[in-house]
């Protein structure tokens, strides 16, 4: 079996990288591929060898496919260790949240919906009243799902949702008291404004 | 009293409202007073940074313009995720006058970032280092022996911060269970993360993280965990059941705020504590232990 070189075509590599540096402020030149990131990230094992070294190496390479569409991308937990011990202190994580804002603009399917649908609606719930509300969310979460995974993947989600649900009620722990900004407009202001600016500028 | 301002965050209200309970309990009795922060908005937690850049910045930049109105030098912010959000924006303020100027055009009252950030811990870390925790824990908490659990937001931040504890090995919490009289353990997964923005959406690989957490922990020898932070404390204690069943762990082990432990120390009761609203059964290891 016969190895592909690699592909390396300057000028759509350099707008690639150029993007993907200006907007999550992270200098990836100056990686030089120590690996102390893939060490500690806790879902490197997961990700079917992408470590935070290899997409630093991907985008340095413009394979912009490989780059929007990675495990590591979309099951990145945000703990920030990669960027911890980088000793050139580059965050990877700030990468990943990058390059799920270019993926959302660019209307590309996420690897893993129900990670988007998850914070798309965490945003929307928080937009609508300027405070979280758990159980508002859960049902715009559900009917993100429902529209991207049909009704199988509904079923799955509501029976594990109703187990946890059960659990809290149980415990006290569900609330459906509404909780309001007072200055709601304000808030609703940051959103539009956000809107106008790219959300993810 | 000394009052500082206060923000709880939704989840302080919602399904972690014995947290805000006992802040405000146990703060009390050290002679804090919360002052709850004004109209607060959500700080877009996790979300927001994976969704919306501007947003992330923007919505705990709100609450630092009213922050900065109150008239109180520091804010407590018991959360992690709301506390690391919050120094985010702060900082990215302070280094980016444009984007300040951008966001209190939008605001009624502006940001001026002159409103000192607190973790729980440290508000709680001098009350224990001066002995005043240790004189007013009547009770000493004998036989319990957890593992600290700090998780990611407490030390690490996606910019540079002067972290106030040690990143790798934060000891505030130890510092803390020994002034009260528990034993606290050495473990290697005090800052891992637990995975509680996944648990929802990616739920193996949530149940994965948690699941090296606890058996490190049991094999430690702890007999509960203690943590700050309510999204750690919420997962690994509403999935536990789901964590032991997957990977063949037997023994369970109770998630307790700091505050709860103090507060037991102090001679509150467990009803005022609402020890009662944990998933995994919190009260029996303390009547257990005659702690009760």
């Amino acid at each position: 079996m016969s190895t592909t070189a690699l592909k390396y075509e300057p000028a759509r590599t350099q707008s690639l990288l150029q993007e993907i540096m200006e907007r999550s402020g992270q200098n990836l030149r100056a990686c030089y591929q120590c690996r102390r990131c893939a060490a500690g990230c806790p879902v490197g094992d997961e990700t079917k060898g992408v470590t935070p070294d290899r997409l630093i190496r991907m985008i340095v390479l413009g394979d912009e496919e490989g780059v929007l569409n990675n495990l590591l991308t979309w099951k990145c937990v945000s703990c920030y260790t990669c960027g911890t011990r980088c000793p050139n202190n580059i965050q990877t994580a700030r990468i990943n949240e990058t390059l799920k804002h270019i993926a959302k603009e660019k209307h590309s399917q996420p690897l893993l919906p129900k990670v988007a649908s998850f914070h798309d609606a965490f945003m929307k719930s928080a937009s609508h009243f300027g405070r979280f509300n758990e159980v508002e969310f859960m049902g715009l979460y559900q009917l993100q799902n429902a529209k991207q995974g049909g009704l199988k993947g509904i079923i799955e989600e509501v029976k594990s949702a109703s187990r946890l649900g059960i659990a809290m009620m149980n415990k006290k722990r569900m609330h459906f008291s509404l909780a309001k900004v007072k200055k709601l407009s304000e808030v609703k202001s940051l959103y539009k404004k956000s809107k106008e600016k790219g959300a993810g500028h | 009293m000394v009052e500082i301002a206060y923000y709880p965050g939704c989840t302080l209200h919602a399904s972690s409202e014995l947290y805000d309970v006992q802040c405000k309990a146990v703060l009390g009795k050290l002679g804090i007073e919360l002052k709850e922060l004004e109209d607060w908005n959500c700080c877009g937690a996790t979300s927001a940074a994976k969704t919306d850049e501007f947003l992330s910045i923007a919505l705990p930049a709100r609450n630092l313009g009213i922050a900065d109105a109150s008239g109180y030098s520091e804010m407590v912010i018991p959360c992690s995720s709301c506390y690391s959000r919050t120094l985010v924006s702060q900082k990215r303020l302070l280094e980016d006058p444009e984007l300040k100027n951008t966001i209190n055009a939008e605001l009624s009252l502006k940001v001026q970032g002159k409103t000192k950030i607190r973790s729980i811990l440290e508000i709680l870390i001098p009350k224990a280092a001066s002995g005043e925790l240790t004189e007013k824990a009547a009770k000493k908490l004998e036989g319990l022996q957890p593992a600290c659990y700090y998780g990611c937001l407490l030390t690490r931040f996606p910019v540079d911060l002067d972290v106030p504890d040690n990143v790798e090995n934060p000891q505030g919490m130890e510092v803390i269970c020994k002034a009260i009289g528990a034993k606290p353990l050495d473990w290697s997964f005090k800052t891992d993360c637990c995975g509680a923005a996944a648990s929802v959406n990616d739920t193996d690989t949530s149940l994965f993280l948690m699941s090296r957490i606890m058996k490190d922990a049991i094999a430690r020898g702890a007999n509960c965990f203690v943590t700050t932070c309510p999204m750690c404390q919420f997962n690994l204690d509403a999935y536990q059941d789901q964590v032991r069943a997957k990977y063949g762990i037997s023994q369970q082990l109770p998630v307790y705020f700091i505050t709860e432990l103090i507060g037991v120390a102090m001679g509150i009761s467990p009803q005022a504590l609402q020890i009662d609203r944990h998933f995994v059964d919190a009260m029996g290891l303390l009547k257990e232990l005659k702690l009760l």
